[in-house]
């Protein structure tokens, strides 16, 4: 080792102790504490009265029928979100790769809502979904009309609710993954796709057997990217629908906000946290094992 | 080879931190130096009503120079509560401050606040509007007073009534449940949009405080007197028929269930409003001679109007209490604090003192906001389950206007409110509290 090496590595860990010091006191900390709280039956307004409760908010919350319906919502949402979103943005990507400089414009249009502050896009859709009353309507189910189908009462029906804000996640998140694609078919070999196109492979051909098989990490990527913000969807049916109607887009962020701050049960609202983190992460672990990155 | 020297810049960075840390702290002014410094915490309201408020610190400071000072902290409205709560948790509440009136009970239950009975005597308190002492009063003790109160009114437009043929009902009075449908059929009949109900308003709360003077109007509760049961009280026989009559409005179309709009009849679209104190400036300069109030319509036979807003109370962990109970003495005189933040955010003044400022309040809609406040208002249940309680009800009300079978819904929303009742830990319930109107 070079002296110079060795200078590195000694000073290595005081560059890093302020990042670990921040991490442990701002994330490793609070989670030991929330573990904690998860046992006990503390309340957030006088957390230090907490009692030893063992199990009891985990068998509560998983007995729940508020709490499951919330579960079932968001693994809901994620099904329809995540295979949608990234073919979408697959083929968006594919369609907008062009060098010339018209399509950047094409391409700043579909990541714009990316940009755009959640609650203003919320409202703006909440008014796109406005179902028909005293002859006015909203534009969704004007354009429906268009092609002859009839209104729908898109956020106040308990089937359509979470489709409908579904479909304003998609359209909204599609850009950021669509970037993603973007960069990641820079890498694709032009001499490759040059060869197989002399050869006589059609364009689905090349699609299946070359650009798929090169971006499979931007691929697994996205995918893993795309589940976790999806089940961390709060802010779009908190401000559409809050919840409604009934509790069809009751999602679990939602209803961890509701036992923090409404409740206001501290205990229990740090078993729901674990219980999501865990339900995520697990997630994230089960489909990395199924679709492995490849290392080079 | 240049070596780099870590220590030092390592400590330079904790050093850069520490600074940026402490910067926030206040340097002691001489001239105020060794006065108590008392912390007042405060939601943020319209720019006019925190300009207010800063002035009327400012004027507590001069009145008591040498003796105390006040230094207001501002936090934006959406999160105040919450910011309450994690400072509660974290033992870190200022000596006074401002409350949202309906969570008081919970702060009480809590151990947060102080009460305020020893400060105040019986005839500054009589001064008050009997709406602001009982919504601070759990279990029979004060916790908290506000400036200002609230009313609900439903505002017509003369004009558009005559047109329709409907009578409005003699000065003072409102319409039973029929005659108000009676009246909206004439007007829908006549082309207009009879009324609007605001079910765009984005904050739950504007539903349980609107709507439940309907399901009080007939006798109804939202939750057991003592403030600790749902179960029976909210879906009863007659909150359920109360609130039947409640969707009939939107069954027959007399009410837009999702509008845009947010004030349709300041813009001429309906020709009745169910809606606050906060539009009367605005309806009085739109409609001028056609503007008119009653009385919200009842189900049953007790006409009732919502009331209620912030108030404030005195930390149980005030470091100076005393200088604390001087602040709320300070923002609820009628001249130095009622005043000039009613003048800015166009409350309802909470003292009858203070009512005689206002000359408006002579003249209709004003004089039906006092008389309801001295007759027939009722403020939200004090429960420590309010939150939950008002989320749920809202939840409900919204789906009821949307067509929801009215019993099923009630039901379901008591189920959920009973279920987090019943989750309380035991240790917060000590015997000893009740809540008794």
């Amino acid at each position: 080792m070079t002296s110079w090496k060795k200078a590195q590595s000694r000073a290595a860990p005081w560059f890093l102790l302020p990042a670990l010091a921040l991490l442990a006191m701002f994330v490793v900390w609070p989670m030991l504490r929330a573990f904690g709280w998860s046992f006990t039956n503390a309340d957030l307004l006088a957390p230090e009265q907490a009692r030893w409760s063992g199990l009891d908010n985990y068998s509560d919350l998983l007995a729940d029928p508020r709490f499951r319906r919330a579960f079932g919502n968001t693994a809901l949402f994620a099904l329809l979100v995540v295979p949608i979103q990234t073919v979408l943005a697959f083929l968006l990507a594919l369609w907008v790769n062009r060098p010339e400089p018209a399509w950047r414009w094409l391409r700043a249009a579909f990541f714009l809502p990316v940009i755009v502050s959640m609650p203003v896009l919320a409202v703006l859709w909440t008014i796109l979904y406005q179902p028909a009353h005293g002859g006015e309507t909203g534009l969704v189910n004007a354009a429906l009309s268009l092609v002859g189908l009839p209104a729908q009462a898109w956020l106040r029906d308990p089937h359509l609710a979470l489709p409908a804000i579904a479909a304003m996640s998609i359209w909204q998140g599609v850009g950021l993954q669509m970037m993603v694609f973007l960069a990641g078919l820079q890498g694709v070999s032009r001499e490759l796709l040059d060869a197989a196109r002399i050869d006589g492979a059609t364009a689905g051909q090349r699609v299946r057997h070359i650009v798929v098989p090169a971006l499979r990490n931007t691929i697994v990527f996205v995918i893993t990217v795309t589940t976790i913000l999806a089940f961390r969807i709060f802010v779009q049916p908190y401000l559409m629908t809050r919840g409604g109607p009934g509790n069809s887009t009751l999602t679990v962020v939602q209803s961890i906000y509701e036992i923090t701050f409404l409740s206001q049960n501290l205990g229990r609202a740090c078993a729901a946290t674990l219980l999501f983190l865990l339900l995520v992460g697990g997630l994230t672990l089960l489909q990395r094992r199924f679709t492995r990155e490849e290392r080079t | 080879m240049r070596s780099v020297r870590p220590a030092p810049i390592s400590a330079f960075l904790f050093l850069f931190l520490a600074l940026v840390g402490t910067a926030g702290c206040r340097r002691d002014d001489p001239a105020t130096a060794g006065v108590p410094l008392v912390r007042v915490w405060c939601h943020q309201g319209q720019e006019a009503e925190n300009q207010a408020m800063r002035a009327i610190a400012d004027a507590f400071n001069v009145a008591h120079a040498g003796r105390a000072r006040v230094e207001v902290t501002f936090f934006p409205d959406f999160q105040y509560n919450e910011k309450i709560a994690i400072a509660a948790a974290a033992r870190d509440l200022p000596d006074a401050l401002d409350l949202d009136g309906p969570l008081v009970a919970r702060y009480v239950d809590a151990g947060l606040l102080a009460p305020l009975d020893a400060w105040f005597t019986p005839a500054e308190l009589a001064d008050f509007l009997p709406t602001i002492r009982t919504q601070g009063t759990i279990d029979g003790r004060l916790y908290a007073l506000g400036a200002f109160d609230s009313a609900v009114v439903l505002y017509y437009d003369r004009e558009l009534l005559a047109a329709a043929g409907v009578e409005p009902p003699p000065s003072g009075r409102g319409w039973t449940w029929n005659e108000f449908l009676a009246a909206c059929e004439k007007l829908h009949a006549s082309g207009v949009e009879p009324v609007a109900f605001h079910m765009n308003e984005s904050a739950d709360e504007w539903f349980t405080y609107a709507f439940s003077p309907v399901i009080w109007s007939n006798g109804g509760q939202l939750i057991s007197s003592d403030g600790t049961s749902v179960r029976g009280v909210l879906a009863s026989v007659e909150n359920i028929a109360a609130l039947q009559a409640w969707q009939a409005v939107f069954k027959n179309n007399y009410a837009a269930t999702d509008p845009v709009d947010p004030d349709p009849f300041g813009s001429g679209r309906t020709a009745m409003d169910w809606s606050g104190h906060w539009m009367a400036p605005s309806h009085v300069r739109t409609k001028g001679a056609a503007l008119g109030a009653m009385p919200l319509p009842r189900v049953g036979a007790r006409s009732v109007a919502p009331c209620g807003s912030w108030c404030w109370g005195v930390s149980a962990q005030a470091r100076h209490p005393e200088l604390a109970a001087l602040w709320l003495k300070w923002v609820t005189d009628p001249q130095h604090g009622i005043a000039p933040i009613v003048r800015a955010n166009g409350a309802v003044p909470a003292r009858r003192s203070a009512l005689a400022l206002f000359p408006e309040y002579q003249n209709l809609p004003y004089r039906l906001f006092r008389e309801q406040l001295e007759t027939s208002a009722q403020p939200r249940p004090r429960t420590p389950f309010y939150a939950t309680l008002t989320q749920r009800f809202a939840g409900a009300l919204r789906d009821i206007a949307r067509g929801d079978e009215v019993a099923g819904r009630l039901q379901a929303a008591e189920r959920e409110v009973q279920a987090v009742i019943d989750r309380r830990r035991p240790a917060a319930a000590p015997a000893a509290v009740s809540f008794s109107p």
